[in-house]
């Protein structure tokens, strides 16, 4: 399995690869020299108890922002037996043997393993988490997460990303060179969808050219997501802690929602211009020079909280427009964020799109936080038209998910 | 008249001066029109509208440095138009024309969108309610999904649209990649952002979607260009407005059928009732920005809230009355400022509305806190921004 005849570069052809998946895809990516070799091996007793703390092991950027790892996957998993002690070890070893195989690092893997309602309803359990429903007026039929278990697989390195994949399923014994002691193949499936993404400076025009995606001329070079702006600034994520569920058979955890969005750039950069496009991601107070062709100029914070936030009712009705951040800041406690966002660009299907994958508390977190995006209270702006980002983007797919905490991510709430 | 200056952003990066002209295909129509019409060329009058730049236009002759206030455009667009489809209650109407410049609002402000050389057409969807007839002027938050032979094309949220042939509808331009069949899927949402009221309370909460088919063809390019209609230049620019169409005349093409069991004559006017036709005490109709604004104050009616009656507020173009929707309104009254509410209703159609108790010789303010935020076809695009407040007075 050789790389195809062509002038890419190695780093261009790589990243590709993880949206394309499989044996394959791998194969082409390890035998590329300097793919998946130096790779960090790991100790699973050095890792947290939370799952999803990953703040720790993640670069930050100039400003101090967290900075999320480059390739991402999202695995959707079924249940192929009925759950009992054995099935239990074997997922836990499974996960294990890949925390030996790779480091807790952006150069190594973070993942988190979380389950859905229909998973505990097929184990007789009680599911803490809700089903997941359309959460706004313009959604219409979407798509409902029903598989069973998700697995979350974060990597700078795309080879990382797909070998993890490929062990997990059976496809690749010995990842990074240590022998997977079980995997997930007696116990799990492959589920659809498949979902694929990437966030980093320049991997959104990167990938959107070796892939022959068409997207416009408008888009930043170095933009690092696909509208074109920084997002996941410090100040507006919350706090690992603020995410931790606290009290309960998963204290420690924390809950997953994944909304698939598409997105239409046609419009958000052919129509608009770069100040009407500041006005609608964050509200018409800024200026260009605040902000910058990518929100470089934002360090940490997009400003909004409190005062601009306050005013979104008021900017409603008397200026017509209102921004996406200014609305979303209103949901917060205490000046505090709800969400850990950990959203990544995606063209799966080749079309433009965002997996919006939040972190909060409670699932009733991201509802509050997502209705406060729609604005539906707000008069003086349409169900889409001014009304912050809702002109351009296309709820797809929802899905809610308990994310337990490391000791609990085997089989959660079975008697095993 | 106003002296307010419309600011007027060109979008970035105009498509037109960078991109190969292509003269054929399904991209090629911008150009086709370009051939066959004066391009426009420089801009001469107002300047700085660097837009303009590239000499293509929308490929037809326009009307330079238009007045602030709604004006007679150069030509009169031809439509193709489908037969309407239905969606539970609503009835859509899908129509085309070439792809159009036209003008987004955000605030006080618009912005000019030129069409790019990508651009196929301009897809508009006209909608109203199958059980009254009525006319649905909000933003439902519609999506058109474009698809040929089962592949996306594009998916998108149209732009709540003005024209003065058309009226209220969803619209916008949209390239597609090659000459073909193409399936529409049309998506309306649940009214939500607006108040339902009368016989509208508790209807327009589901998702409706329709289906309908479209050919894409040469011939059909040509008919769109060749079919402009053009004005005498002496009545271009001039204070005015080409008539609305009605039913019985809109079908200036040869549209597909799409066999919905409804014809073209189920439409209603695009236009809203003449002031006489309102209800209540007239308290006048008061001009602001080329807008005319019918105003009633209805004593014991259903639609107040609480202590009081109900001050109804109509704004409507001059010439065609056609709706103004997405505009923030309010009273200042000398007790305090009433929010007036975009609202719905079954009998009076859409409106603007608020309780509030007034007495002979109450006077008020009417004040417009943002200008209808619809995007506008040519000769809207300078008129409904500087909308300075009115004085209303209750007669003793």
């Amino acid at each position: 399995m050789g790389l195809p005849d062509s002038e890419m570069p190695r780093r261009q052809y790589l990243r590709g690869l993880v949206a394309t998946g499989g044996a394959a895809a791998l194969a082409a990516c390890l035998e590329v020299p300097g793919s998946g070799t130096d790779v960090p091996q790991g100790d699973p007793g050095s890792r947290p108890a939370r799952q999803h703390a990953w703040n720790d092991a993640l670069p930050t950027d100039e400003d101090g922002n967290v900075r999320r790892p480059n390739h991402h996957a999202l695995l959707a998993l079924d249940l192929t037996t009925e759950p009992d002690r054995a099935a239990s070890e074997r997922v836990e070893s499974a996960f294990r043997s890949l925390e030996r195989a790779y480091a807790h690092d952006v150069a190594g893997l973070l993942f988190t393993v979380s389950y859905t309602p229909a998973y505990f309803e097929t184990v007789g359990a009680e599911s803490p988490v809700p089903d997941p429903e359309p959460l706004t007026s313009v959604e219409g039929e979407i798509a409902l997460d029903g598989f069973h278990a998700l697995v979350h697989l974060a990597s700078d390195d795309p080879a990382v990303v797909l070998e993890a994949e490929q062990a997990l399923l059976g496809g690749a014994s010995e990842p990074n060179g240590v022998q997977m002691a079980a995997d997930l193949a007696a116990v799990f499936e492959r589920a659809d969808p498949r979902r694929t993404g990437f966030v980093g400076s320049g991997l959104p025009v990167e990938q959107a050219e070796e892939r022959g995606v068409d997207l416009p001329d408008e888009l930043p070079d170095e933009a690092p997501f696909l509208m074109g702006f920084r997002s996941g600034l410090r100040e507006s994520q919350a706090p690992e802690e603020r995410v931790t569920i606290q009290q309960g058979p998963y204290a420690g955890g924390t809950t997953t929602h994944v909304e698939s969005l598409s997105l239409n750039l046609r419009q958000w950069f052919e129509q608009n211009d770069q100040q009407l496009r500041i006005a609608e991601i964050l509200s018409p107070h800024h200026a260009e020079d605040d902000v910058g062709e990518t929100g470089e100029e934002l360090g940490t914070s997009t400003g909004v909280f409190p005062d601009i936030a306050d005013r979104t009712a008021a900017d409603a009705s008397t200026r017509g427009i209102v921004g996406h951040a200014q609305k979303t800041a209103r949901a917060r406690e205490d000046g505090t964020p709800l969400l850990l966002r950990r959203d990544i660009n995606t063209l799966d299907g080749d079309r433009p799109g965002v997996h919006f994958l939040a972190h909060q508390r409670e699932i009733a977190d991201y509802v509050r936080a997502r209705q406060a995006m729609a604005g539906e209270d707000l008069d003086g702006v349409g169900q889409r038209l001014n009304n912050g980002l809702l002109q351009y983007i296309f709820v797809r797919r929802r899905g809610n998910f308990v994310t337990p905490p490391r000791d609990l991510r085997a089989l959660p709430g079975t008697d095993a | 008249m106003s002296e307010h200056d419309t600011p007027r952003r060109g979008r970035t990066g105009t498509a037109c001066s960078r991109r190969a002209f292509v003269a054929t295909g399904a991209a090629g129509l911008a150009a086709v029109a370009g051939c066959l019409g004066d391009s426009g060329g420089d801009s001469g009058g107002d300047g700085g509208d660097e837009s303009r730049d590239g000499g293509l236009p929308d490929g037809v002759p326009y009307v330079e440095d238009p007045p602030e206030a709604v004006y007679v455009p150069s030509h009169r667009d031809p439509f193709l138009m489908q037969s309407p489809v239905t969606a539970g209650d609503y009835a859509l109407l899908p129509h085309f024309s070439y792809p159009h410049r036209f003008w987004l609002v955000d605030g006080g402000e618009t912005e000019e969108v030129l069409p790019t050389l990508d651009d196929s057409l301009h897809l508009m969807v006209a909608f109203w309610d199958r059980q009254t007839g009525e006319l649905l002027p909000v933003d439902a938050g519609a999506t058109l999904s474009v698809s040929r032979d089962g592949d996306p094309v594009e998916t998108v949220a149209p732009w709540p649209m003005l024209s003065q042939t058309m009226g209220f509808h969803f619209g916008d331009n949209i390239p597609l990649p090659d000459d073909g069949t193409y399936t529409v899927d049309v998506t309306v949402n649940p009214i939500e952002a607006v108040r339902k009221t009368g016989g509208f309370a508790g209807r327009f909460e589901e998702t409706r979607t329709a289906t309908f088919e479209f050919e894409w063809t040469d011939d059909r390019r040509r008919t769109l260009v060749e079919d402009i209609e053009y004005l005498e230049e002496d009545q271009r620019g001039k204070p005015g407005a080409l008539e609305p169409m009605h039913h019985g005349e809109m079908a200036t093409g040869n549209g597909d059928t799409n066999g919905g069991g409804m014809d073209m004559s189920d439409m209603p006017s695009p236009s809203l009732r003449p002031a006489a036709a309102y209800p209540g005490t007239d308290l006048g109709v008061h001009e602001s920005g080329d807008v005319a604004f019918v105003v009633r104050y209805l004593e014991d009616s259903r639609l107040a809230t609480g202590d009081g009656g109900y001050l109804f507020v109509s704004p409507r173009t001059p010439y065609n009355r056609l709706p103004l929707p997405e505009m923030s309104l309010s009273l200042s009254l000398p007790d305090g400022v009433v929010q007036l509410g975009q609202t719905l209703d079954d009998e009076l159609g859409m409106h603007y509305g608020g309780t509030v108790a007034l007495s002979a010789g109450t006077q008020f303010d009417l004040v417009v806190d943002g200008p209808p935020q619809v995007a506008r076809h040519r000769g809207y695009e300078t008129a409904f921004l500087d909308m300075p407040p009115m004085t209303v007075e209750v007669d003793q």
